[in-house]
């Protein structure tokens, strides 16, 4: 069921690259087109498991990719229909179409364990796959910031500085991003303890409550990019890091959701393994 | 009718005799309404830019307004015709159209696809068409030029780039600082492109733009041409340190701005925002050692002129798009224009036709008397229609067909066949369809 979106946002993201190349308005609005319709057949996909399990299916690492790809497209479409700036669609979509292949190819099973029947845990799961989106949107656009400035800097003014966009655009957006993750994070992690917490009373025996504990690679990368981020919302205010040091952090940042999102979730972690 | 364009440009003319030649100075209004008066121009428009004088005429009759526009010229310049014959260009109807869509879209410009031009050309047709100068024919020429301008720009790259230095540094402030509202901009010492760098700031609707120079008077000068600020030149560093945009020009021997007055003037705290330093003396007036500190961006005289000869390169490579769309409007004008060559003759036509359903309703009247004023009108209606039906087929046709050749024999076919006389009333037949104007606006 996930491959017509796949296919959609694959057509979108070579029309993006075509756009880019060519700079051609028609081209643009044809690939906003068809990464809409493959948001359109997205929503339809979840919002089907949805009634299939009667809950945001996010309750595994496939689904959970599959719901992340989704906020993503729709964080993306929100940041290019309100600055009108279209260049940064050439590198939100690989990564939309990357991620988006892993539940083509594994739906997986939503799981049912009692012990994740309680709004707390939809709340955390729903809080931390829109952060993580917000961090991805922030890293490329700290990697085209970085792009972009070291073209200015270097005085080439190209193929890349012609169609990216200003510095101070990027930084702008790429603030908001990560102020929008940070919150969305801060909530996500406070809930999960919370949660945590309870179902320690309801189900002591349970392996994976066992587990959560800050030793557990997943909880301590969790807090390792709150961390991060927290120190880059902090050092942008008062140490003027703004620029290119916050690209950086940025970029950072979302190397370490990902490797948190995709290695760990399927190898590593002890906790957040609910059958 | 036909087009009918004679003039001078920076390809055929040197700057003396473009400068004889040229309408703006006394006005182009009266320049176009002297040449209307001329029997032979039934239509007219002059445009004047620097780089171009031309003349765009619609006659019945071409030869003798070549003759009368040289004469016009000569008299209304007060020159000799042998002193501007030899650069005069002429061209005639679809070669005429040709040239103004190129002019139009930027192509015959010194700076090749420069916007300026298709302003220009607007204004010059709208001050004839103010004064009653230019007609159906210009009116759909220019009309259509504007178009293709349009078009050209927006499918090609032809006006991309920043083609001047002042407009390059403009262009970089902007891929650094995004809207330049409320930016700080510090001139240092006054020249020619510092002082065009700065109104080209101004226009983009930046902050306040504080200059310094060693001799204040000339700083003030500045500061009075583009709404600034003079300040004494002891004051350069506080100035600096609220500047987001410098532009040096001075004549020193020395740099006047180092990495270490940059630092000093942020008070030792890193720059969170950016600097962009444009510096336009030689020698240069800023250390290269600037560029250390992150956020300052430092591009002089040889960096904007490098980028400007890249601009200038890319625009060339667009060209024969550009040429492209010229020649393919231009195809589609003269199959306009072919279809308006059938106009009298379907006018005529239906005259004609529409005088018979007249007639033969007058003759039926009295037998119609009887009829209610309802059945009546409907009579009428009817009666139209079935006209209208038949004609419709036949007009199209005439209107579609492929050169001018078959169009002259069909048009003389249908002439013959119904015994029309459209010349006759071709000066209603032009009435009769309504000028189009302003399609592109």
């Amino acid at each position: 069921m996930n491959l017509l979106p796949l296919v959609f946002y694959a057509v979108a993201g070579v029309a993006y690259a075509v756009h880019f190349a060519r700079r051609q308005a028609g081209v643009g609005r044809a690939a906003t087109t068809l990464l809409l319709i493959g948001i359109l057949a997205h929503t339809f996909v979840i919002g089907m498991q949805t009634m299939e399990v009667r809950h945001v299916p996010f309750a595994n690492p496939s689904r959970a990719i599959s719901t992340f790809v989704w906020l993503l497209t729709l964080s993306y479409l929100y940041l290019e229909l309100t600055t009108d700036e279209r260049a940064m669609g050439v590198f939100i979509l690989p990564i939309v179409i990357g991620l988006q292949i892993i539940p083509v190819l594994n739906p997986g099973v939503e799981n049912t364990d009692p012990v994740l029947d309680s709004p707390l845990f939809w709340v955390h799961v729903a809080s931390l796959l829109f952060a993580y989106a917000s961090f991805a949107l922030a890293g490329v656009l700290g990697l085209t910031y970085m792009l972009q400035f070291k073209e200015i800097k270097a005085k080439h003014l190209g193929y890349l500085y012609t169609r990216l966009p200003s510095l101070q655009t990027l930084d702008v957006m790429n603030w908001r991003a990560v102020a929008v993750g940070w919150l969305f994070l801060t909530v996500g992690v406070v809930v999960g303890v919370v949660w945590a917490a309870q179902a320690r009373v309801i189900a002591p025996q349970d392996p994976n409550i066992q587990a959560m504990a800050l030793d557990d690679p997943k909880i301590l990368f969790a807090f390792l990019t709150w961390a991060v981020y927290s120190f880059a919302m902090v050092a942008r205010r008062t140490m003027g890091w703004s620029g290119r040091r916050a690209a950086w952090l940025s970029a950072v940042g979302f190397a370490i959701v990902l490797l948190n999102f995709l290695p760990l979730n399927y190898f590593v972690t002890t906790s957040h393994t609910f059958q | 009718m036909h087009l009918f364009l004679l003039g001078v440009s920076h390809r055929t003319a040197p700057v003396e005799l473009r400068e004889k030649l040229d309408f703006s100075s006394r006005g182009v209004g009266d320049a176009v309404e002297a040449l209307s008066t001329r029997p032979s121009a039934t239509e007219c428009v002059v445009v004047s830019t620097c780089n171009r004088s031309e003349v765009y005429v619609a006659s019945e009759d071409p030869a003798r307004a070549r003759a009368e526009l040289v004469a016009f010229l000569s008299e209304y310049h007060q020159l000799a015709p042998e002193a501007f014959l030899p650069h005069l260009f002429v061209k005639e109807d679809a070669a005429a159209v040709g040239h103004l869509f190129r002019v139009a879209a930027g192509l015959d410009s010194l700076v090749v696809g420069e916007p300026q031009v298709l302003g220009q050309v607007k204004e010059a047709f709208q001050t004839a068409h103010e004064r009653r100068c230019a007609g159906p024919l210009l009116g759909k020429v220019f009309n259509w030029s504007f178009a293709v301008g349009k078009r050209v720009r927006t499918e090609t790259a032809i006006g991309e780039g920043a083609v001047s230095i002042s407009f390059a540094a403009v262009a970089l402030a902007r891929k650094i600082f995004d809207r330049l509202s409320g930016r700080h901009v510090l001139v240092v010492g006054a020249g020619e492109i510092s002082t065009l760098t700065a109104q080209h700031l101004r226009s983009q609707g930046v902050g306040d733009i504080v200059i310094t120079s060693r001799t204040h008077a000339q700083a003030e000068a500045l500061a009075a041409a583009v709404n600034g600020r003079a300040v004494p030149w002891e004051q350069m560093p506080a100035a600096l340190a609220s500047a987001d945009i410098v532009i040096t020009a001075t004549g020193s021997q020395r740099p006047i701005i180092t990495r270490q007055h940059l630092e000093s003037a942020s008070g030792g705290k890193r720059r969170s925002s950016p600097l962009f330093i444009i510096d336009i003396a030689v020698p240069r007036d800023v250390a290269s050692d600037v560029t250390e500190i992150e956020q300052v961006f430092l591009y002089n005289v040889d960096d904007l002129q490098s980028v400007v000869e890249e601009n200038l390169s890319r625009r060339s490579a667009e060209i024969s798009r550009a040429e492209q769309i010229v020649a393919d409007e231009l195809m589609r004008f003269s199959s306009w224009q072919r279809s308006r060559g059938a106009v009298p003759t379907v006018v005529a036509l239906r005259q004609k036709f529409d005088a018979i359903r007249r007639a033969e309703l007058q003759r039926l009247d009295h037998k119609l008397g009887v009829l209610p004023p309802e059945a009546k009108a409907r009579v009428d209606e009817v009666t139209r229609l079935i006209v209208e039906k038949l004609l419709l087929e036949p007009t199209e046709q005439l209107k579609a067909l492929p050169d001018e050749e078959t169009q002259v024999a069909y048009t003389e076919a249908i002439n013959r066949l119904f015994r029309l006389r459209p010349d006759e009333d071709r000066a209603d037949a032009q009435g009769a369809v309504p000028p189009e104007r302003d399609e592109t606006t």
